[in-house]
């Protein structure tokens, strides 16, 4: 093929990042969204705002659910945290319209909470793994598959770009390709760890679909075998029949952070309540462990006794956990998610100056007449790159201007995502290419500015109410919403002055600074 | 990319890329999968345990045999490095299952 | 936290100096003393190691280790953007930084 190892790794690099460039690019941002999931759908649903935190929520919690599901099979009841206050339950029942009821609970009155339809910070956690409204499984395969054009891209990167160390803090602004090449690398090498980590996390997030043979070889073909030894889901007891209360929630709680060292309760299982066999499952907070395999213990659901504890212990489930862990990043404080967040968004930029680096090398080769391949390209960085960040914000703007009791509202909310994106794909078709960008980045500016400004006009938590009560889950959703804006405006400028080409010697020094990427 | 050069040897290139893609394809998933199914049997830890090593390390198997792929010198030879792996892997699973089952 | 990124910040810097295109940005000269260049490059390294147990401080061993990889992102990419517009600016707050932040730690900490 090529001459060399380090050309054919270019040649690799340019062409599995390109390729799938678009998807990852849709993938990295809505993924380092999620970070922020619970705050997002806390944000989308202003009807709950007024919730408080209550450290004796469980056992209000658990009093209301005895009032309204005696008699289930099971009660599961997420406890409300710092970032959510509040407090969701789950239980089967079979006249429910899905064959379950899932309901948010006010932690200081155990009344239920409703809220207005939609998707909430959840739109994006879908969208990120199984691109949302396709079918699961064809959606988890896409991602699959390009995670792995990522990853051999991240590889023969590391082998094209022989001046890491060296260009370390090397950066050049205004000099045309050269500065696209220059970003490229830094965003790239500057999180080179979190690019590596995210992307084979990632595939292990999805590799019960992907690469089920071992499970198969090892387990004849059964899952459940093989999830009842990894995941210890077990199956409750039998109902006695026998009426018995249960016994008194907080000393479990107690009991259950003892025997952590300190870490809290995060989620509540009961089975059989109400039954002389019930039983009662805590397990810790994600957020005080980076693994994701949890660390349980069981009581009798009357007595309060202990009855077992589970310790993740096994070194390859543990190292699943944490690597499963890694990649949702539920675990530390705001400040970790924070710092992965920036993560983030350094590898969306990296795919996104990826792409238009290719885009810029063509028309310089190519000069005026570029050819269609370029030209698609062209249209395509558009219509993702500026076009996916306005979706964005039209969806965080449905949330709060669509009618609050238009029937399918979750729907809509996704369909005004999905028309956005539409009409930013097709404009750069009818515009001048430096023209669209400009035009798309301004209205993406734009629109995230405008977010807080609706959300002050149409409720009560807007910034001057939240900042004022140091609310800082709602106020940092508003605060993000305002930082992206201003960037995609300085972007948007930035485009605006940069001259329409670059000077042919300067092409020529972005050639000669990498000789094996300008092919 | 040599774009004066004449169409056959163009279609070659192509022809050869083409190859290569489905080597890496099919071939690094063929190799990746049987790496986590002898690592799954082979292991001399629990069943499950030994299933979830082999998952997570196949992925780093197929990012390795894509790099090869796209490296070698040839198209033949990138196919017979994907080929001397596979049948290996094959018949090192085929004999540890041998082993397992008497 | 804070006092664990500015270390981490003014690491890089050090380091940073210690290369010729960036010393002849800061120093005006791109030729940069022997010694000089070993000493910036031990303080660089010592910094940011020693932002690694200030993340351990703050986060536990579990978390902090993990920590630390990311704010080392964070700490280098605001350098990298600075260097060119201001290349100055950037070096000489490298030794403010860790002194603010640390102070401001400790005065916390009472």
């Amino acid at each position: 093929m090529k001459h060399g190892f380090r050309q054919s790794m270019a040649w690799l690099h340019t062409w599995s990042g390109l390729l799938v460039g678009w998807v990852l690019f849709a993938v990295f941002l809505t993924g380092t969204v999620s970070y922020f999931r619970p705050e997002i759908s806390l944000w989308m649903r202003p009807e709950l705002h007024g919730a408080a935190p209550n450290p004796r929520a469980a056992e209000v919690i658990l009093a209301e659910l005895q009032r309204r599901a005696p008699d289930v099979p099971s009660w599961n009841i997420q406890l409300p945290t710092a970032h959510n206050p509040v407090a969701t339950a789950f239980w089967r029942d079979r006249t429910a319209e899905r064959g379950f009821r899932l309901i948010q609970m006010d932690p200081r009155t155990g009344g239920e909470l409703s809220a207005r339809g939609t998707a909430g910070g959840d739109f994006f956690y879908a969208f990120h793994f199984q691109l949302y409204s396709m079918p699961p499984l064809w959606g988890r395969w896409i991602i699959s598959f390009c995670a792995m054009f990522m990853l051999v891209a991240i590889v023969s990167g590391i082998v094209t770009h022989r001046r890491i160390f060296a260009d370390f803090f090397t950066f050049r602004p205004r000099k045309g390709q050269r500065s696209w090449l220059d970003g490229h690398a830094i965003l790239a090498v500057l999180a080179l760890p979190y690019h590596l980590m995210i992307t084979y996390t990632g595939l292990v997030t999805l590799m019960i679909l992907t690469m089920p043979w071992a499970i198969m070889t090892n387990f004849d073909g059964q899952r459940q075998a093989f999830n009842a030894a990894v995941f210890g889901i077990e199956q409750p007891g039998p109902r006695s029949g026998q009426a018995a209360p249960l016994t008194p929630i907080m000393p479990l709680l107690d009991e259950a952070s003892r025997r952590w060292q300190g870490g809290q309760v995060g989620r509540i299982t009961v089975s059989n309540p109400g039954d002389a066999n019930a039983t009662i499952l805590l397990a810790q907070r994600d957020s005080e462990r980076l693994s994701v395999s949890r660390r349980t213990v069981i009581f009798d659901g009357t007595t309060g006794a202990f009855q077992s504890a589970r310790e993740p212990d096994a070194p390859a489930d543990e190292t699943r956990g944490v690597m499963y862990g890694l990649h949702i990043g539920r675990f530390g404080d705001g400040a970790v998610r924070a710092l992965l967040f920036l993560c983030g968004l350094m590898g969306t930029a990296m795919v996104a100056t990826g792409t238009i680096l290719w885009a810029v090398k063509q028309r310089q080769k190519a000069g005026a007449l570029s050819r269609p391949g370029a030209r698609l390209v062209e249209i395509l960085n558009v219509g993702t790159i500026a076009g996916l960040p306005i979706a964005v914000a039209v969806f965080f703007l449905a949330n709060r201007l669509l009618p609050v009791d238009l029937p399918q509202r979750a729907e809509w909310e996704v369909r005004c995502f999905f028309i956005a994106w539409g009409i930013a794909a097709l404009h750069p078709l009818l515009r001048r290419h430096r023209r669209a960008w400009q035009e798309q980045l301004w209205t993406g500016a734009v629109l995230f500015l405008a977010v807080p400004l609706v959300n002050a006009a149409t409720t009560h938590s807007h910034l001057g109410a939240t900042l004022r009560a140091g609310n800082w889950v709602l106020a940092g959703v508003d605060l993000m919403l305002l930082v992206f804006g201003v960037l995609l405006g300085a972007t948007a400028r930035i485009v605006g002055r940069s001259r329409p080409a670059a000077t042919p010697n300067r092409a020529a020094e972005g050639r000669r600074a990498m000789p094996a990427l300008a092919e | 990319m040599a774009r004066s050069a004449a169409p056959a040897s163009e279609r070659l290139r192509i022809l050869g890329i083409l190859s290569r893609t489905v080597a890496a394809l099919f071939g690094g998933y063929a190799a990746a999968a049987l790496a986590s199914v002898c690592l799954a049997v082979g292991l001399p830890t629990s069943p499950a345990e030994a299933a979830l090593t082999g998952m997570m390390a196949s992925f780093a198997v197929m990012t390795g045999a894509v790099v090869w792929v796209f490296a070698a010198a040839t198209a033949l030879r990138a196919w017979i490095g994907i080929a001397i792996p596979i049948v290996l892997l094959g018949g090192i699973f085929l004999l540890l299952r041998m082993g397992h089952g008497a | 936290m804070l006092f664990a990124l500015a270390l981490a910040y003014a690491g890089f810097a050090a380091l940073c100096l210690a290369m010729e295109r960036h010393h002849g940005e800061v120093f005006g000269s791109r030729r940069i003393p022997p010694k000089r260049r070993l000493a910036l490059r031990l303080i660089g390294w010592t910094l940011l190691a020693a932002s690694f147990p200030a993340c351990v401080a703050s986060w536990g061993w579990v978390i902090g280790p993990a920590a630390w990889c990311g704010l080392l992102t964070a700490a280098a990419l605001p350098l990298v953007l600075l260097l060119p517009y201001a290349p100055r600016i950037a070096a000489g707050f490298a030794p403010v930084a860790p002194i603010l932040t640390g102070l401001a730690a400790l005065a916390a900490r009472i």
